[in-house]
């Protein structure tokens, strides 16, 4: 129990489940990029928001994440989003709002893996009682 | 860099900025701050920082800000504090040997 | 996170097998016999997309379903009457391929292969980054 405090202090838990939302969206963004001329396919997206919203009360309430079904939940929640032009052949694709999604979902996956990686590396200094 | 190293064992001896080292005293007494003072401060305030940056990185995930560069320096910050906390810590750890193996 | 690039590479084949049948049209735009011979104007080819894996149709990705026929746009018609291909009026009828489109379509084909390869390139970048957790 001591060490799982110390290993899952301040925040790594909660920056270990944004990583696993943004690989999961960054696969639907990869499936929608892919069926971007088959008709009749619709855009797939997870609930960022919601995402947030949840973490954002997990947070409020001192809690080091979300709990595990709600978070297998929101991370399996696959919706439509119904922002963009449906064009003839059925498909309601843009390619713009997908590269622009991709482009932040990636940047926000590599920023959280550089976090994590410095709390980890404060962890591993603390222990070798020298500064490396 | 040695500058600032300087400044810090003169801050730890107790007078700051008049430059001169006094002997350090470790009970609060009638001149400046003791060392326990200090060194207590100092751990306070890298917790502070700590805090800060974990508060920031919080903020990020939840959308609660787009200030990417705002979080990235505080948890900069942080870093350097307790960087320079555990080397002023080694310092001291050598210092304590040393006058351990002093022979009487 | 190694079979989102299954996912891109799908769409990679799946396009370029669009342009081979581009390729193909353009290169074929003036035959007007078949391979046996027989005076039979070469017709127009498009690949038709579908969700899913060419193994797995449950699986994320797209595959090319079939190539077919385009029988709704006609053939062009020419006069040329001491053309050996000609028919009783003088008509010889020439592929319905209209080179604009087949531009254009090669165009998007290319775009979306771009597309593809630059989500394989994002998703190279976020493998790496991940190996750098334990540097």
């Amino acid at each position: 129990m001591f060490i799982d405090n110390m290993i899952n202090q301040s925040g790594a838990p909660l920056l270990e489940q944004v990583l696993q939302f943004t690989a999961a969206r960054h696969k639907l963004i990869a499936e929608n990029m892919a069926n971007i001329d088959v008709p009749g396919y619709l855009q797939k997206d997870l609930d960022i928001h919601r995402f947030q919203e949840m973490l954002s009360s997990a947070v409020e309430n001192g809690q080091t994440g979300l709990a595990a079904d709600d978070f297998d939940r929101i991370t399996n929640d696959v919706q439509n989003p119904t922002n963009s032009i449906l064009f003839h052949d059925g498909n309601n694709r843009s390619i713009e709002q997908l590269a622009s999604d991709q482009a932040k979902n990636a940047l926000m996956h590599n920023l959280v893996i550089e976090l994590l990686r410095d709390q980890y590396q404060g962890l591993n200094m603390a222990l070798a009682e020298k500064v490396s | 860099m040695i500058e600032g190293l300087n400044n810090l064992a003169s801050q730890i001896g107790g007078v700051g900025s008049t430059g001169s080292v006094a002997p350090a005293k470790t009970t609060g007494a009638t001149g400046g701050a003791s060392f326990a003072d200090t060194l207590k401060n100092s751990i306070d305030e890298v917790s502070r920082l700590q805090q800060d940056a974990s508060d920031a990185v919080n903020n990020l995930m939840t959308g609660q800000t787009e200030n990417v560069n705002g979080v990235m320096t505080a948890v900069e910050k942080s870093d350097l504090a307790f960087k320079t906390l555990l080397a002023i810590r080694s310092k001291l750890m050598d210092a304590y040997e040393e006058i351990k193996n002093i022979p009487i | 996170m190694f079979d989102t690039l299954d996912i891109s590479s799908s769409g990679l084949t799946a396009q370029r097998i669009r342009l081979d049948t581009i390729a193909q049209n353009v290169a074929n735009m003036n035959t007007t016999r078949d391979a046996n011979g027989k005076p039979n104007p070469y017709q127009r080819r498009f690949a038709v997309f579908a969700t899913g894996q060419v193994d797995n149709p449950d699986a994320p990705g797209v595959h090319v379903q079939s190539i077919q026929l385009d029988d709704k746009s006609k053939f062009r018609v020419k006069y040329e009457p001491d053309n050996p291909d000609a028919g009783p009026d003088g008509n010889v009828r020439l592929p319905n391929v209209d080179m604009a489109i087949e531009m254009v379509n090669a165009l998007e084909a290319s775009r979306a292969y771009e597309a593809n390869v630059t989500t394989m390139e994002v998703t190279k970048s976020m493998i790496s980054a991940s190996l750098r957790l334990l540097a």
